[in-house]
């Protein structure tokens, strides 16, 4: 740019928010005089529609080429001054906000000349910026219309016929040789009463003769690059090697149960999982009359310390199972917390109750002693151990994430929690999203979760994927940090402090940025040791034009 | 019936394990080894594991006081009392019976009613007003005479209550029926698990009254109008006449100034008995005949109504230290209101809050609540 | 045929809907029932098992339905009559007046600060007060005031006028109507969400006559910082006294002027006013001594299920509680080095993702107790602190505690509208009155092109009510695509 410098300062008045403490036409006059200022005009709201057709109007008058806007805070209101500026013809990044709101008219209230003071320090400041403010493009990318969604349990599925539904062609990939997950071996699903199987074989079945979907049973993901809208995939399945182009991608990989080893005893025959206990419902291969389950069996422990949310209404469900089969069965549950979340757990909870199912609770340091044919179990009410008649002893054992999250989780470069539950963008705000851009999560490889919350969450997943491939192209903001490689010596801190895992080596052996992947966090910027990383919008050398500035006065 | 059916008629194999029984539970709150969940887990349990005898042995299925505070408060609104009443008569059947207080003389008393014994109780009704063979109403007057006897020297008058009752009915222009022949109503011997001689008793009290041909039945004791309005027709069916309590009977008339009370300058507080509040719902009925008295200031315990606190003892069983300190402590919250009389609708609350308050110097006085009524109607 | 969506509710989950289909690009119409968009997730202080800011983590997603080209905002708004069917339903809408021209409106605020009318703030939970004229909240999106026609004395007869003599962008107009019209979407999504169960319900907690007996969103507005009292964590009985204070000191005031008038006019005697000064300056030392006593809050306890799990009056759990609570008693320990916190609980009900090791942190990190049984009465002690009695089930004994401040964990209920809203849309409600739904099919209720979302559907927590409500626009976009 080596054209004139021509900056307008715009300043709000705010009513009387910012006017009731500072002095507006005394802010003017001084910015007037500030170095490349050619207008300084004061509104009464900047923000109104007589404010920016204000900026406007003065933009073409003055054939300004920098705007600077001192009113409140730029969270909310930058993006309407940026779009002023678009409007006015100007880069929407030769704009510069300063806050004299919050920072001076409010928290200095009972100060004035302070506050006027600051005011002007930090308008001095934003107009040196604005010197050195580059315009910004932003770029555009194009979206594969395409999505690969990984693992068919009941999320993978619902998400792949959600996606279908709406017309998008979707790969589906299963390491299995079957489609279904955990589904397949289990009995009832609760409280809706169907059979799992029925479930399953019905979800298989559309997708099968689903002509936009595409499904790979015993296929390994092996590597992903690329970013939103922008993946390149290449799976195996048995011998063959396949790649594909994607838009997004969805992880439905699914969970596993413990298979609790060493502990209650168990041993598959007198003492078994909730999941073996299903096996044999579903044969009606029960003969037990007394039956005792135990809850967070190897869950909230130490090594496990989650609670696997599910297993208490499993529990629940098999007991009103088993009372359907053998009506004159004893049965105990032995919990700590039973987790009957809900209008609908309760009511089941109820229910079992109502059944005659006993539910006697257990601390963790007095946990209950399986042995031959009995359970040993400290009763609160009776303030000494029992023995309760067990022909059957039923563990409760937690979901665990499978064996290949991490090495998943590796090759999508999105992160697991210590538990090696994938971990989404934000625990409250974005559950199903990652912080990676295009990839996103739902069903048990996320947390445990019924079938119906599998569901809702492979629903949700593929109405966030939907956002990107219902774009033809994706834009991006230039405000990202990029590689100057004549200084970049190599030293990978870019690529240890990334968040987003998105520098890489090329094949100049140089760090490398790829802007439709940066967040734009800075964290590299600060970090690079050889200072050869530049964030646009927030340079070095704007920074140090502002400091200057201030230590000037 | 046995205790596994039990467990499922009265609910209990709802119950959550979450305490709030026992939280409420004024026998808990004394006698920390007694708890009404714990109770419930126990007997379940060995019903389950088939050892119910052993648990029918328990002493605790006497320590409560059947006062109904966690019924109103259970979240899976277990039958406790059922449940507990039930327990009683199981426990009854095979030997394990309650500790009866004051030597067992109201049990024996009981007894001796079902023996065939003539009676005559009825010469302080004929001195307090009148009173008629056969009619419309039966006025129930329950074991006030009895009462009358043994615990004269506490200072009670029961049979003052009942003169009292008497002549606020005549001066509304109703003489009852009184009898010789009535008997006891069998409460305690319901909720002492003898069942047999609840129903004996029972039966007589229902063929007295059709012979009477009475129509309407009143009750000055909460206990009487309870037992006869939810345990005789669970037993008997449906009674063919009605059932009134007193103070429902003559609040409904206060509106209509039939009294012309006079004014009584005082501070009062009001205790709800388990039996008539909570258990049968009336509530309001001794409060609205209260505040109809010119000059009587009603200030609340911080526990009343549904909150209300036992006296300590039912059924004329298991009274002891534990239940001196609920009483005590009840004493102490209605002195906390600033009253200076406890007002009680019961014979049996009057007695032990008079036992209690004897032995201690708290300056307090109990008052009976028909006897209140009467000294403003100037009887 | 319409391709456009409507979605009722402006909370998280109806937010999250929105802006899903929006990105879409689908047209969507976001209706809300109070002034502001935000619901129940702008009142929490902070969020489990994260402790962000609530509104800090929210305030964005407002800003973005706002200023999205693909979002229509409709607040203020309630759903009069819906006809047709999926794919074409005619939706009759009435927008109340707001009696200020939302496109002038900068929110200022100066009208606020000059409007003489003051009245409890119901997004406070009524332990603060706001004006006739008012912002919903500060960060309330639109971003505008509104006049409250049931308190403003314009619309009660009397002569003020006030905020319009003093909006410098003549944004007031006393005679806005309410406006009637119709909208034709090819789906909608119900996301109305809940209420919190009014524990007066429940006399032997003392609700409603205990003043330090509050609910759990009653104690997040007492937490935050732009709350009643600015974050300062105050007890409302000490509250109520301040206000005494202020008061007996007003009356002081005036009792001053009027001796002072008295002798300087020397007529007759003085006596009467100076016996009346005297009894006030009595009064307000007496009150002074009173909030000097009562000191800083350090117990706090929390009393879960309340009206929860309890079929005399919600048989359902409320899902959050449990984690509401153990969130309140960790972020109280940053309101005051000495406060400790007690949590009453049957079911410690940690089952979300991260949520037992957050319950663990609490005891562990942040000292909480935690008793195990339901709390059976709430009493006063002589000095009139709130008392619990309670079973402590481990201990198997009953205890009674003092605190300073209790806090109710209260049911999660159904919307007071959503009964209204099923007859006119005409789908089915479950037993407990939320909004029903397919067991397999989690979002879509029993009226065609009609689904649900968050805590119209049942008692849910925030990722949850978002997980849901991107499902239900999933469902939403099929609809209106005319492909599902």
């Amino acid at each position: 740019m080596n054209t004139e410098l021509r900056i307008g300062v715009f300043i709000c008045h705010c009513g009387i928010n910012i006017a009731g403490v500072l002095d507006i036409k005394g802010l003017c006059e001084y910015a007037k005089a500030l170095p490349n200022v050619v207008t300084a005009q004061a509104n009464l709201f900047t923000c109104a529609e007589t404010g920016t057709s204000a900026i406007k109007k003065a933009v073409k008058d003055n054939n300004l080429n920098r705007v600077v806007v001192a009113a409140c805070t730029p969270r909310t209101h930058e993006p309407l001054f940026r779009a002023s500026c678009k409007e006015a013809g100007i880069n929407p990044f030769l704009f510069e906000m300063v806050n004299i709101r919050e920072h001076c008219s409010w928290v200095h209230r009972h100060n004035k000349d302070a506050a006027q003071a600051k005011a002007g320090d930090l308008i001095r400041m934003a107009v040196a910026k604005a010197a050195f403010l580059e315009p910004i493009e932003t770029f555009k990318s194009k979206v594969e219309p395409l999505t690969l969604v990984i693992g068919s349990g009941i999320a993978g599925m619902t998400s792949a016929l959600a996606l279908a539904d709406q017309g998008f062609e979707v790969i589906l990939i299963e390491k299995e040789e079957n489609m279904g997950g955990l589904l397949r071996h289990l009995h009832k699903i609760a409280p809706a009463n169907v059979a799992a199987s029925e479930l399953i074989e019905e979800k298989i079945a559309a997708i099968k003769k689903n002509k936009r979907i595409k499904y790979f049973t015993s296929a390994i993901l092996e590597e992903v690059t690329g970013y939103v809208g922008n993946f390149s995939v290449r799976f195996s399945c048995g011998n063959d090697s396949y790649t594909c182009k994607v838009g997004v991608i969805i992880v439905a990989t699914g969970g596993i149960p413990l298979r609790p080893e060493g502990l209650f005893n168990y041993d598959g025959k007198n003492v078994i999982t909730q999941s073996e206990l299903e096996i044999k419902l579903k044969k009606r291969d029960i003969e037990a009359k007394s039956i005792v389950m135990i809850q967070c069996a190897g869950a909230r422990i130490p090594e496990r310390n989650y609670c696997s949310r599910i297993c208490c209404m499993v529990a629940i469900k098999n007991c009103l199972y088993l009372k359907d089969i053998i009506k004159d069965a004893k049965i105990f549950v032995l919990f700590r917390d039973i987790q009957a979340y809900g209008v609908e757990n309760e009511a089941l909870l109820l229910k079992a109750r109502e059944a005659g199912v006993r539910f006697i609770r257990y601390r963790p340091d007095t946990p209950p002693v399986v042995e031959n044919g009995k359970v040993k179990i400290y009763h609160p009410a009776m303030g000494k151990e029992i023995f309760l008649p067990a022909d059957l002893v039923v563990l409760s054992t937690p979901i665990v994430a499978h064996d290949d999250a991490e090495s998943i989780s590796r090759i999508l470069k999105v992160p697991i929690n210590g538990n090696k539950f994938f971990l989404e963008a934000h625990a409250k705000l974005s559950p199903l999203d990652f912080a990676f851009n295009g990839i996103y999560l739902c069903g048990n490889a996320r947390y445990p979760a019924t079938v119906r919350e599998a569901t809702c969450q492979a629903l949700g997943a593929a109405s966030r994927a939907c956002i990107t491939l219902s774009h033809d192209t994706i834009e991006r903001v230039g405000t990202v940090a990029s590689v100057q490689e004549e200084l970049c010596s190599t030293c990978f801190t870019c690529i240890k402090v990334c968040p987003y895992n998105v520098p890489y080596i090329n094949e100049r052996g140089r760090a490398e940025i790829e802007p439709m992947q940066c967040q734009g966090c800075g964290i590299c910027v600060a970090e690079c040791p050889a200072e050869a990383i530049e964030f646009k919008y927030i340079s070095d050398k704007q920074i140090m034009a502002a400091c200057e500035a201030l230590l000037a006065s | 019936m046995s205790i596994q059916g039990l467990i499922k008629k009265t609910r209990v194999s709802l119950c959550q394990d979450c305490g709030i029984c026992t939280g409420s539970c004024p026998v808990s709150r004394v006698l920390p080894s007694f708890s009404p969940r714990q109770m419930i887990g126990r007997l379940i349990l060995s019903a389950d594991l088939d050892m119910e005898e052993e648990s029918l042995r328990e002493e605790d299925i006497w320590s409560c006081l059947t006062c109904a505070r966690c019924l109103e408060r259970c979240p899976s609104k277990v039958e406790y009392l059922e449940f507990v009443r039930a327990v009683r008569e199981e426990a009854f059947r095979i030997g394990n019976k309650t500790r009866y207080a004051h030597d067992g003389i109201t049990q024996t008393l009981v007894q001796m009613q079902t023996a065939g014994m003539p009676q005559s109780k009825t010469a302080w009704a004929r001195e307090a007003g009148r009173i008629q063979d056969e009619g419309e109403y039966f006025l129930f007057v329950g074991c006030l005479p009895y009462l009358d006897v043994v615990f004269r020297e506490l200072g009670v008058s029961p049979l003052g209550s009942a003169g009292s009752m008497l002549k606020i009915l005549n001066r509304l222009g109703i003489d009852p029926v009184v009898r010789n022949e009535e008997r006891c109503c069998g409460h305690d011997m319901l909720w002492n698990g003898n069942v047999d001689l609840f129903k004996e008793l029972a039966a007589f009290n229902i063929e007295l009254i059709k012979r009477c041909g009475c129509k309407k039945v009143i009750f000055g004791c909460p206990e009487g109008y309870l037992t006869f309005k939810t345990y005789y027709p669970l037993y008997f069916g449906e009674l063919d006449f009605e059932i009134i309590h007193f103070y429902d009977f003559i609040s409904d008339k206060i509106t209509n100034n039939a009294f012309n009370l006079s004014p009584v300058e005082s501070t009062v507080t009001y205790h709800d008995p388990c039996r008539l509040g909570r258990m049968a719902g009336i509530y309001e009925a001794p409060r609205k005949i209260i505040a109809s008295i010119p000059g009587m200031k009603l200030k609340e315990m911080e526990r009343n109504r549904e909150s209300s606190v036992c006296c300590g003892v039912s059924c004329w069983a298991n009274c002891s230290s534990y239940s001196k300190q609920i009483q005590m402590d009840r004493i102490k919250e209605a002195k906390a209101t600033g009253a200076d009389t406890l007002i009680t609708a019961c014979p049996k609350c009057n007695i032990h809050f008079t036992c209690a308050l004897s032995s201690s110097d708290i300056e307090m006085e109990v008052k009976d609540l028909t006897h209140v009524m009467a000294s403003a109607m100037n009887i | 045929m319409s391709k456009d969506v409507l979605v009722i509710g402006g909370g998280i989950a109806g937010i999250q809907a929105c802006l899903d289909l929006a990105d879409q690009g689908i047209t969507v119409y976001l209706l809300e029932r109070l002034p502001s968009i935000g619901g129940k997730m702008a009142q929490l202080d902070k969020t489990f098992p994260t402790n962000d800011c609530s509104i800090c983590i929210m305030g964005p997603k407002l800003f973005e339905v706002e200023r999205h080209p693909n979002t229509h905002l409709l607040t203020y708004s309630e759903v009069e009559a819906v006809d047709g069917e999926a794919g074409n339903f005619m939706v009759k809408i009435k927008k109340k007046a707001r009696y200020i021209d939302e496109d002038k409106c900068t929110a200022c605020g100066l009208c606020a600060e000059k409007c003489p009318v003051i009245v409890p703030d119901q997004f406070n939970m009524g332990l603060g007060t706001r004006r006739a004229i008012y912002k919903y909240f500060p960060q309330g999106i639109p971003s505008v005031y509104t006049i409250d026609d049931s308190v403003c004395r314009v619309f009660q007869g009397k002569k003020c006028k006030i905020c319009a003599k003093i909006c410098e962008a003549e944004a007031i107009d006393y005679e806005q109507k309410d406006i009637v019209f119709e909208l034709n979407v090819g789906a909608i999504i119900v996301a109305t969400g809940f209420e919190v169960f009014d524990p007066s319900d429940i006399k032997s907690y003392g609700y409603g006559t205990i003043a330090d007996v509050i609910t759990a969103l009653e104690f997040e507005r007492l937490l935050n910082a732009s709350g009643p009292t600015r974050g300062h964590l105050e007890r409302p009985s000490s509250l109520n006294i301040k206000a005494e204070i202020k008061q007996t000191e007003k009356k002081i005031k005036k009792a001053k002027a009027r001796l002072k008038s008295l002798e300087k006019k020397n007529q007759g005697s003085t006596d009467e006013a100076r016996k009346t000064l005297a009894a006030l300056d009595e009064r307000l030392s007496g009150l002074k001594a009173k909030e000097a006593a009562l000191g800083d809050v350090k117990d706090i306890a929390f009393v879960q299920c309340v009206g929860s799990r309890d079929l005399r009056y919600n048989a359902h759990c409320c899902s959050y509680g449990c984690m509401h609570s153990v969130k309140e008693a960790i972020v109280s320990t940053e309101h005051g080095s000495e406060i400790r916190s007690t949590i009453f609980f049957t079911d410690m009900r940690a089952y979300g993702k991260e949520f037992h090791e957050y319950f663990l942190r609490g005891g562990a990190e942040y000292g909480i107790q935690f008793v195990r049984g339901r709390v059976a009465e709430i009493n006063q002690d002589d000095h009139g602190r709130p008392v619990i009695w309670c079973e402590d089930m481990d201990a198997r004994k009953v205890k009674k505690l003092p605190f300073d401040l209790i806090v109710l964990a209260t049911a999660c209920v159904p919307s007071k509208g959503i009964e209204k809203l099923a007859n006119i849309m005409g789908f089915d409600s479950d037993q407990s009155g939320f909004v029903k739904t397919d067991p397999n099919k989690p979002t879509t209720t029993s009226a065609k092109g009609i689904f649900v979302c968050g805590c119209a559907n049942g008692p849910m927590d925030i990722p949850s009510s978002v997980s849901m409500a991107s499902a239900a626009a999933s469902m939403a976009a099929q609809t209106v695509k005319g492909l599902g």
